[in-house]
């Protein structure tokens, strides 16, 4: 279209950042209006018990405490939250839907669970009010261990299900039992994945603001989807849509837990807001993240491959618990997650799937990045680990001998999906993933000569190859406005939230590229309802697959108005009117032409007559909502190096080789999986959430609890490999999660084959150099 | 949290039941205790303040309950603090047997902390009680001392 190179694909630096690095981007606890309220919570510290009273008089009475309230005080507007996602109809599936009410009410399900809520002109004066509640709660027995749960004679989290089943559901295809009965070898083991937390550094916060006379509420707020939380806030408040702004800003940090829609907070703020006719605030602390923001991720799977002596798989069945917390808001969406991401580049005839998901006494499961997808790697890929070591195959060779061929694409593995659709994988090339990787992390020489000259000198270093899928860019929808303004900015609103995603830049890129501007010229807005008032959110790595698509069509329509004008200015046919350098010309005769400025201001003729059917400037809104998900894969690679006596492990280098379809910015591609592994390293060897029998947890604070820090995360070596997918124009798929989701899988590849001959087998994640030295030794003929 | 071990006190069973069962002497083996009174019949309630760790200061409503009372042999203390901080609970079985002259006090107590308390000072947890019944059992000793002292050495 233009001589000039395509936008797309090319390391262009961020619009964003320069208002992020110079301070001016903001945040929502940016937000301080002149007035402002302020909010604190009262939580339970009980993490089962029944309440028997909260006393606020003494509270109310202090003096600067504007208003406290508990669940009883709220009258009508205490309802359970909403089903956020309905269940998958999965045949004969069961599903308990239990949702949390904004305060605790009769009882508490969780230790940090809301029990009040006080308002005061200080953050300051608030906490110091929570010290004058008196909270008489009769402590339960706690539900923690998935088994003890759903043992008969536990105690009963929600008595009116008469049990802590929250759900279960089995997915079939071929014939496992056949297949199994035909193994040559048949590898069975018990994989446990742990809790942790997103560990966003922007916690969450909601500013809300009532303006009586215009009579309409503002709410900034950290959420993923700022869209249906403005529609359940009308909803639940009994406003007009038109009357709720949501805005969310800049956001430090979501990884799915900001998607929640509503948390009690976001739901009470406003609330508060409305009722008050003031400004109210709240900003989460770090304590109350760990309690008050949802985590995942539990599951403990029995499961077993059968496998051929060439090492083909024959099939592979799964039974698994899915911890979901005292709630479960978000239907079956992560062990779906699972269930289907197990089946990984692989093909796998028989499959055998059955979760169970089980209340506890720990705050509510839903996604954080990869959401579910780690736990179906690592029990596919620990199995591969296992059967190669008893069928003297190397770990790259027995993955190879399974991939889906490119001939299998568009490929139906006959189970349901999280977004309801069949599981099809769009779009796909594998083996040279993994070649490539193998390649790059040098395979051979590493297991040839530098792993034993190592040994030779004493050192212990070891080598992890594995493979990952990850579904993205589910739909339903999305939706972009495109408006070439008169000063010749270009600017687009779209309804997603950003979180460091990089929107300002790609979706700027994408209209950029067709409308023949700069991408600096082209600004970008996402996350205000009033701005663009369509969508659902950012969530399951679907920003730039379907949001972008949506800017692309937008901005293809913008083209077409664009062009069909400027024929109309120059004398020329459409056909030969092309867009470049910020104007329309004359294809053949550059010097004949029009700024887009100038077209703009042109296009909104404020005297004379226009004809029937006219729409007024350079502007068109366009939605995109693919059939379903477009799949994305690769392999990641890790060379470790493991400290024997004191079990420490270093990771020495670190190759992804990945393709999401096509790359529209290399540069913020390499940033969303450099900080996926960031996450995933964290995920495998440092964070671990630790809970004592009665459902306290013990290391709520990032003194006890690890996040990895730059020196533990090395520079990632990555690789990308283009498979256009079919499903959208612009031939995207999602990265988001690509990082997280295969890295404890790697990990304890790695660590076993620096430590091989010990006999050590991980089973387990995350680790950590504590549950190393225990595993190392309890090895039989360990050193004691 | 499980505490448990056995002290050595110079005075009989009788002298260390009565010492044990005084509200005075209570708030004394218990370091950080503001006040402590006798409610109700082996009732006791009062405040408490401890620092574990980052949470400093932390201030407890405490109730304390004696069980099972058998003098001058044993007794069943159930304590219930509740705060800003966290809460404790928990039970503890104490026994008291002539010991060469002496009294050797036997004790386990089964105790659970929750919130803020738990959740970040867990790690000094154990060094903090044992740090507490350290103390406490010294002052205990030392006030056994003093009323030995007041002639009923024996």
């Amino acid at each position: 279209m233009t001589e000039s190179p395509s936008w797309l694909g090319r390391r262009v630096p961020r619009n964003e950042d320069a208002r992020l690095l110079t301070g001016r981007a903001l945040f929502v606890d940016d937000v301080n209006p002149p007035g402002t309220l302020h909010v604190a919570f009262f939580r339970s510290d009980h993490a089962h018990a029944l309440i028997r009273g909260i006393e606020l008089g003494t509270a109310r009475r202090r003096p600067g405490v504007v208003a406290a309230y508990t669940a009883a005080d709220l009258g009508e507007f205490w309802q359970p939250g909403q089903l956020l996602v309905a269940p998958v109809p999965v045949e004969g599936a069961v599903f308990h839907a239990v949702t949390q009410g904004p305060l605790a009410r009769g009882k508490v399900c969780c230790a940090g669970e809301a029990l009040a809520m006080v308002v005061a002109e200080s953050r300051y004066l608030a906490e110091d009010a929570l010290a004058d509640i008196q909270v008489d709660l009769e402590p339960l027995p706690a539900v923690g261990d998935l088994e003890a749960a759903l043992a008969p004679g536990a105690p009963v989290i929600h008595q009116g299900l008469g049990g802590n089943l929250a759900a279960r559901a089995r997915q079939r295809k071929g014939d496992y039992e056949a297949a199994r009965a035909a193994a040559h070898r048949v590898i069975a083991r018990r994989f446990r994945y742990d809790r942790g937390v997103s560990g966003a550094i922007e916690n969450r916060g909601i500013v809300a603001a009532w303006d009586p006379r215009a009579e309409e509420l503002t709410v900034w707020d950290t959420t993923q989807a700022p869209i249906p939380i403005r529609n359940g806030l009308a909803r639940v408040l009994g406003l007009r849509e038109s009357q709720v702004r949501v805005i969310a800003p800049f956001i430090g940090g979501g990884f799915g837990p900001k998607i929640m829609m509503h948390y009690p907070e976001e739901l009470l703020v406003p609330w508060a807001a409305r009722r008050l006719g003031a400004t109210v605030k709240w900003i989460e602390d770090r304590q109350e993240s760990f309690f008050a923001t949802t985590q995942e991720r539990l599951q403990i799977h029995d499961a077993e491959l059968a496998v051929a002596a060439d090492g083909k798989i024959l099939g592979v069945r799964d039974r698994f618990l899915h911890d979901t917390g005292a709630y479960d808001p978000y239907g079956l969406t992560i062990p779906i997650n699972t269930q289907c991401t197990l089946l990984g580049l692989y093909d796998v005839p028989c499959y055998d799937s059955e979760f169970t998901v089980v209340f506890t006494n720990r705050p509510i499961v839903t996604p954080v990045r990869g959401a579910g997808r780690q736990h179906g790697v690592f029990v596919m890929e620990r199995l591969l680990d296992f059967a190669a070591r008893e069928l003297g195959l190397d770990p790259v060779e027995i993955r190879r001998r399974n991939l889906l061929t490119p001939d299998r694409f568009p490929h139906d593995h006959g189970i349901l999906f999280q977004d309801s659709a069949p599981l099809i994988y769009d779009s796909g090339n594998y083996a040279p993933l993994l070649e490539r990787a193998a390649e790059r992390v040098e395979y051979q020489r590493f297991k040839r000569e530098t792993q034993p000259a190592a040994r030779a000198g004493g050192r212990r270093l070891g080598i992890g190859i594995v493979s990952y899928v990850e579904g993205t860019g589910i739909g339903p929808y999305e939706g972009a406005r495109v408006t070439i303004e008169p000063s010749g900015t270009v600017r687009v609103a779209t309804g997603v939230g950003t979180q460091g995603q990089g929107h300002f830049t790609t979706f700027a890129q994408i209209v950029a590229e067709v409308l023949g501007v700069e991408v600096g010229r082209v600004e970008v807005v996402t996350g205000d309802t009033r701005e663009f008032g369509w969508g659902s959110g950012t969530f399951a790595s679907r920003g730039i697959v379907v949001a972008g698509t949506a800017c692309h069509e937008a901005a293809c329509r913008v083209r077409a108005k664009a062009v069909a004008l400027a024929a109309e200015i120059l004398g020329v046919a459409a056909e030969e009117v092309e867009l470049a350098s910020a104007g329309a010309r004359v294809r053949g005769a550059p010097q004949r032409r029009i700024g887009l400025g100038e077209l703009a201001r042109r296009a909104n003729p404020l005297r004379g007559a226009v004809r029937p059917g006219t729409e007024p400037g350079l502007e068109a809104t366009a939605y995109f909502g693919p059939d379903r998900g477009s799949t994305a894969a690769g392999v990641h690679a890790m060379v470790v190096e493991v400290d024997p006596e004191t079990a420490l492990v270093a990771i020495r280098r670190y190759v992804v080789v990945h393709d999401c379809g096509r790359v529209i910015n290399p540069a913020i591609v390499d940033g969303q999986i450099q900080g996926g592994v960031a996450h995933g390293i964290g995920n495998a060897f440092y964070e671990a959430l630790a809970w004592d029998e009665n459902g306290q947890l013990l290391n709520a604070s990032f003194m006890d609890y690890l996040l990895p820090t730059a020196l533990d995360v090395p520079t990632v070596e990555i690789v990308h490999l283009e498979t256009p997918s079919p499903l959208n124009p612009l031939g995207v798929k999602g990265v988001g999660e690509a990082g997280a989701i295969p890295t404890a899988a790697a990990f304890a590849q790695a660590v076993e084959d620096a430590l091989a001959g010990t006999g050590l087998e991980i089973l387990e994640a995350p680790l950590s150099p504590n549950r190393l030295f225990e595993l190392l030794q309890a090895l039989p003929g360990a050193a004691r | 949290m499980i505490v448990k071990g056995e002290h050595a006190f110079s005075g009989r069973p009788e002298l260390v039941w009565a010492l044990l069962l005084d509200p005075e002497v209570i708030a004394k083996a218990m370091p950080g205790t503001r006040e402590l009174a006798l409610t109700a019949p082996n009732r006791y309630e009062g405040r408490m303040v401890v620092t574990i760790g980052p949470v400093t200061a932390a201030e407890f409503a405490l109730v304390i309950m004696l069980e099972e009372l058998a003098p001058p042999r044993r007794f069943v203390m159930r304590v219930d603090g509740n705060g800003r901080f966290g809460f404790t609970r928990g039970t503890a079985r104490v026994e008291l047997a002539a010991n060469d002259g002496g009294t050797m006090m036997r004790y386990e107590a089964d105790l659970q902390v929750g919130g803020k308390i738990a959740a970040v000072g867990q790690r000094l947890l154990d060094v903090v009680s044992r740090t507490l019944l350290r103390a406490g059992l010294a002052a205990l000793g030392k006030e056994l001392e003093h009323r030995l002292g007041d002639g009923d050495r024996p």
